[in-house]
């Protein structure tokens, strides 16, 4: 009888434990990763001579086959809803660290005076060049502050942004 | 055996002045239930109705969700209607619609001096804000602008100073009203409207604070949502109307929780006043009760016919405090730091209104009740 008021009390504790999280912050996705997804956007091993996004922001053409590193982030939001597409930064860029209890470190809310040299726009395009529909977190099984290594085609404009229309992504594990 | 169903009602009757202190008393708090309930459903019903799932705001990333303090280039729309594919356009003309928006000082001609919502628009504006609709007096010219049905509460100032041909003045200039607008109950209703370039001049700026785009059929909010993630450079966001009024929906939580705690509270407080004037009832009654029992009624005949009363009254108030309510609180306006909404007494606020006005009369009819059955026949015969 003492054994099962404890569970129950146990059990009890543990609802309201989880009946008092704060659901209105985004949950890093290190707390609440995706499973592994299947898609044949996804490559199977990392592309050799990738660019961090800095580094590609100072010396990549416009229409060049480029093979860009970076950290999804750069933002509160840096998924597209609807498409397959988010923000990456150089992996150079530093974020707050889990120990600053910062909710969202992937908006870089310390180092935004670099994230703006250091950003890239990635989308996921389909063999006719138009860009994937859907979530990118689902699709490629991605989370905020996930490394992705990008292989694609790079778009530049005068002011200097870069997108890259990307056909193969491939997810650097545990990071 | 039950009692006969005329004798709680004539028990009603017997003592007029107490049956009617007590109706007042519980119409008074099913009144309060109807107020705070009117409230949750009008400030809700507000942000719900308010946008479009087809339009699409482009704004500041740096203003968060504020976008009263969102500030972009005022090239936005031209170069939006350039590069995207998805905005509707009709017979040549796109249905973009620049707009400057802000918080701002607005005094009438009584000297009440409130903060109004200004919006400076263009002609395309009425293509992009579908629900709104000019139901008196004229599109504002240059040094006119409309007004939106609410706009008088939001400002705290009367009705008549804010009707056509008024003059108001805001941003050290004066404007006449030329026209009222309604937009069915959604946020722009109580805001001001006025031309777009005037506005900018009066304020001093070039810039515009949002840029509201209405999508073709079958378009998506995704491709703006990439534009502006791919342009970095503009520093702009794109959400859909329908999800920025989502957001201040979940802003404005606490509150609608604070005033269900407050629906409760009063209940309480009902049940208690209840509870006050029924052990004040049976107390004088003790005597009759007995007597029910010594010629045979059982105890539970006796409670049914008491709450009997209990709901009787409490459904009387139910009805006065829910006749009033439609009649003078519905449609009743509101100020809030958003703008400004009515009272909606809709069928949800009736349900808990009236559900609250049967439970008093079920609650505060029990316990009185119960306390004197449990009295001995012969002792309660003899009582005072």
């Amino acid at each position: 009888m003492k054994t099962t008021t404890s569970v129950a009390l146990a059990a009890l504790s543990l609802m309201v434990l989880v009946g008092c999280s704060d659901s209105d912050v985004p949950q890093n996705s290190e707390s609440a990763p995706n499973g592994p997804a299947d898609s044949k956007y996804l490559a199977e091993s990392e592309p050799a001579g990738a660019m961090p996004v800095g580094e590609a922001r100072k010396s990549v053409e416009d229409e060049q086959m480029v093979t860009l590193v970076g950290t999804i982030g750069g933002s509160t939001e840096p998924f597209v809803d609807g498409l397959a597409a988010f923000t990456i930064v150089d992996p150079k860029v530093p974020y707050c660290s889990p120990d600053e209890g910062c909710p969202t470190p992937w908006d870089y809310c310390c180092t935004q005076d670099q994230v703006k040299d250091n950003l890239a726009t990635v989308k996921v395009v389909d063999e006719s060049g138009s860009p994937v529909s859907g979530d990118a977190r689902q699709i490629l099984g991605v989370k905020e502050l996930s490394t992705v290594v990008v292989e694609g085609k790079a778009k530049r404009d005068d002011q200097g942004n870069l997108t890259v229309a990307a056909t193969r992504v491939f997810v650097r594990p545990g990071e | 055996m039950l009692l006969p169903w005329e004798y709680g009602v004539r028990n009603l009757a017997r003592r007029p002045v107490r049956t009617a202190l007590t109706l007042v008393a519980l119409a008074t708090v099913v009144m309060l239930v109807f107020v705070v309930v009117g409230f949750i459903r009008g400030l809700e019903r507000s942000l719900a109705i308010s946008g479009d799932d087809d339009v699409v705001l482009v704004y500041s990333v740096n203003s968060e969700e504020n976008i009263e303090n969102s500030s972009i280039a005022a090239r936005t729309p031209a170069l939006l209607t350039a590069s995207l594919d998805g905005t509707w356009k009709r017979f040549g003309v796109a249905h973009v619609s620049p707009e400057m928006y802000l918080g701002t000082r607005v005094r009438t001609k009584d000297g009440v001096g409130g903060l109004g919502l200004v919006r400076g628009v263009t002609r395309s504006a009425p293509l992009v804000r579908r629900g709104v609709r000019l139901v008196e007096g004229d599109w504002p010219q240059a040094g006119e602008a409309m007004v939106g049905r609410l706009s008088a509460a939001k400002l705290g100032a009367e009705p008549s100073v804010m009707v056509i041909g008024e003059v108001i003045e805001f941003e050290g200039k004066k404007w006449r009203i030329s026209g009222e607008f309604a937009a069915g109950g959604a946020a722009y209703e109580s805001e001001i409207w006025c031309n777009l370039d005037d506005f900018q001049t009066a304020t001093k700026r070039q810039d515009l604070s949002l840029v509201a785009l209405l999508l073709r059929p079958g378009a998506s909010a995704a491709e703006v949502s990439l534009f502006c993630k791919e342009r970095t450079d503009l520093e702009l966001r794109a959400i859909q109307e329908t999800a920025y009024y989502g957001t201040l929906q979940k802003h404005y939580r606490p509150v609608l929780l604070l005033a269900w705690l407050v629906v409760i509270l009063v209940s309480g407080a009902g049940v208690f006043t209840g509870l006050n004037m029924m052990y004040g009832a049976v107390a004088g009654r003790i005597r009759e009760i007995a007597t029910l029992q010594a010629i045979g009624y059982r105890r539970r005949a006796i409670l049914l016919s008491l709450i009997q009363e209990g709901v009787l009254l409490a459904a009387a108030a139910s009805l006065l405090a829910g006749t009033i309510a439609l009649s003078l609180l519905n449609g009743m306006a509101v100020r809030f730091t958003m703008g400004a909404f009515t009272l909606h007494i809709d069928s949800v606020a009736i349900l808990v209104g009236c559900g609250v006005g049967l439970v008093l009369g079920v609650l505060g009819a029990m316990p009185p009740a119960l306390k004197a059955l449990r009295e001995s026949v012969a002792i309660s015969l003899k009582a005072v």
